[in-house]
Order: C-alpha cells, then sequence, then structure tokens
C-alpha cells in the first residue's frame, strides 16, 4: 500500500503567537466550527500525504501550538527537521521584526544545515497590511528562504507552500534519503542529523 | 485521576501474557493485534475484505480528508473509551468526560500508514487521533506505552 511513498519528512512551523501557524494546518475550515479542541487540550503534530511530481511524501508536521509563548520549544522539537516553515503575519509588523530571532533560534538548535526554509506571509486577506509583499520576499532572498504570501482563511497558497517546500527538500541531495530509514521513529525521537552544524550554509533558492 | 478513569475495566481474556502488569495504569485496555485479527472474521462483511483489511477508503466524516486508503489497516476489536466528538471539553484530563466506549477499529503499526491524522497533546499517556483537515475527533486512539499501535474507531469515520 505504500511501496509509492517515497519518504517521509519532519517540518516544522515557527512564528510568533497569533499569525495563523496552526490554522495554515487546516484544509478545511468553516465558520461554524468550534476550534476550541486546539484551545483546550491542543495539537501535537499531524501526518499528511502530499504527492509532488508524481510521489508521494508523508510528512511529520509540527506546529508549535502556542508554546512560543512561553519560550519553551525544546532542542528535540528541532532536531532531524528537514524542512521549516517560518510564519509571520502580514498586518503586525511585530511579527515580521520577530523573524530574526525565529532564525537564530534555529541556527541554534537544528542538527543540519541544509534545512530548507520557507517564508510564509499571512492572513493577505485582511485590510490593514503593516508589512508589503516585496519587504517579505527580500527577508526571504537575503536568508536563502522560499517565499509565498497566504491567507490560511481562504487557503490560498497554502497547499501550494507544502508542496514547493517539499520539492525543494526532494531536490536537496542528502537531506531526505537517509530519514527514510526512519519510519515510525515516534515523537521527537529522530535521530540526530549531521553533526550539528548551524544552519549557517544557505544554499540559494530564489 | 487520570483521563482513563471512565474506561471499563480490561478484557483480560485478550492476552494477559501480553500486559505488561496487571497494575498498569497506563493503558486500561490492553489488546494484542493478533486477537483482533482473529476477531476480523466477525467484522462488518462490507467494511472488511477476507483478509481482515479495510476494504474502502476511511475519510473524515465532516470534511472527507482522507484517512486511511484501502487496504492500509486492520480490523481490530477492542474497549476503548473515546470522548464525545460534541463537546470538545471533554477532552480536558480532569474533567468529567462525555463520550463512549467503542469496540470496533482500523488498526495500524505506522503512523505514516495513515494518509491524513493528527495527534493531540498527551492527555495521561493518551494521545487521541483527529482529523488532519478539520480537526474534529477523537476519532482514534493512541498510547504512549505501546508506539505501534494506533486505533482509528470505525464508528467516527465514514467509509467510502
Amino acid at each position: 500500500m505504500d511501496e509509492d511513498v517515497l519518504t517521509t519528512l519532519k517540518i516544522l512551523i515557527i512564528g510568533e503567537s497569533g499569525v495563523g501557524k496552526s490554522s495554515l494546518l487546516l484544509r478545511f475550515t468553516d465558520d461554524t466550527f468550534d476550534p476550541e479542541l486546539a484551545a483546550t487540550i491542543g495539537v501535537d503534530f499531524k501526518v499528511k500525504t502530499i504527492s509532488v511530481d508524481g510521489n508521494k511524501a508523508k510528512l511529520a508536521i509540527w506546529d508549535t501550538a502556542g508554546q512560543e509563548r512561553f519560550r519553551t520549544l525544546t532542542p528535540s522539537y528541532y532536531r532531524g527537521a528537514q524542512g521549516v516553515i517560518l510564519v509571520y503575519d502580514v498586518t503586525r509588523r511585530d511579527t515580521f521584526i520577530k523573524l530574526d530571532n525565529w532564525l537564530n533560534e534555529l541556527e541554534t538548535y537544528c542538527t543540519r544545515n541544509d534545512i530548507v526554509k520557507m517564508l510564509v506571509g499571512n492572513k493577505i486577506d485582511k485590510e490593514n497590511r503593516e508589512v508589503d509583499r516585496n519587504e517579505g520576499l527580500k527577508f526571504a532572498r537575503k536568508h536563502s528562504m522560499l517565499f509565498i504570501e497566504a491567507s490560511a482563511k481562504t487557503c490560498d497558497g497554502v497547499q501550494c507552500a507544502f508542496e514547493e517546500l517539499v520539492e525543494k527538500i526532494i531536490q536537496t541531495p542528502g537531506l531526505w534519503e537517509i530519514e527514510s530509514q526512519n519510519r515510525g521513529v515516534m515523537l521527537s525521537n529522530h535521530k540526530e542529523g549531521y553533526g550539528g552544524g548551524a544552519c549557517g550554509g544557505y544554499c540559494s533558492m530564489l | 485521576m487520570g483521563p482513563n478513569r471512565p474506561m471499563s475495566p480490561p478484557r483480560a481474556s485478550a492476552a494477559p501474557s501480553a500486559l505488561p502488569g496487571s497494575g498498569y495504569r497506563a493503558c486500561a485496555i490492553m489488546a494484542v493485534p493478533c486477537a483482533g485479527m482473529e476477531a476480523a472474521l466477525a467484522g462488518p462483511g462490507e467494511l472488511v475484505c477476507e483478509r481482515g483489511r479495510n476494504r474502502k477508503a476511511v475519510l473524515c466524516q465532516r470534511c472527507g480528508s482522507r484517512v486511511l486508503l484501502p487496504g492500509a489497516a486492520t480490523f481490530a476489536r477492542r474497549e476503548l473509551f473515546l470522548p464525545s466528538m460534541k463537546k470538545k471539553t471533554a477532552l480536558v484530563a480532569g474533567s468529567d468526560p462525555d463520550g463512549d466506549v467503542l469496540q470496533e477499529h482500523w488498526f495500524v503499526d505506522d503512523m505514516f500508514s495513515f494518509e491524513n491524522i493528527g495527534f493531540t497533546k498527551n492527555v495521561g499517556n493518551i494521545k487521541f487521533l483527529i482529523c488532519a483537515d478539520c480537526e474534529v475527533g477523537p476519532i482514534g486512539w493512541h498510547c504512549l506505552d505501546d508506539k505501534r499501535s494506533f486505533y482509528v474507531a470505525l464508528n467516527r469515520v465514514s467509509h467510502e
């Protein structure tokens, strides 16, 4: 049943509180839905299957689920991740400015130096924009990240963001092949990646 | 008191030898996969194939998100308590849980057997399974003491 699954990948979603990280993971939203579950117990992670260039990849997607408010993200959260989605809210400049902190934390904790990063400017459906598209693009280019603007509310660009990220990971030699041996590794028990280097070696993407 | 409180007593007859200890608080109800395989013969015929697997795709009842492909899971009988899907506060540890003891499940031993699934944070040593796309749930159950068992209740999903 799984013969055509190319690989399993660990993806993180990080960013300030309230930028819409969790809702990026919802493909289906409606106003009648009571999101109380997320607020009470919280979602830990999700497995999603995505199709890229005719190959299926299984993603284990970890969302900080509010922990970022307390700065309690642990190194194990970052360990073994092959991709990261940094999210800011285009209507709140402070969330854009804080991206530098998130990048620092990523460099400190992530265990491989070739992690693929994508920047997502979220909530473009709202009117009071404070960060224009060019600023986001420039920041992404400076840090060799993929870039997309999105609205989780309308699901604009979200699916596309995941697909692009996965495509990039698959195109990065050495980033995912060994991980396919790690199937079933559960709940942050991922092995250390390559020698614990910082995420300094940005490859050019844009 | 842990969230496992409302579960009915263990059906130790399933496989006593597989229990880590009778006083094991963690999983109030233990069963082994082979017990489920035997029970497959008695499973709902239109949903379970002769090899004990799911004939149809397993989907979220609410949004249609694909949880399991046909043939990806094994039918298993096991008594598991799942908090109500309607009252999400039922999930909060310590609150009075409102829910159902469910018997019929789809079993997989690898979380990557799922097409799409969400895991809640721990409630005691249980993680509940929810729809990855709309977060409705719980639709299933996973105990951290057995990293190779994941259950999705037939009653909480649709089949296509």
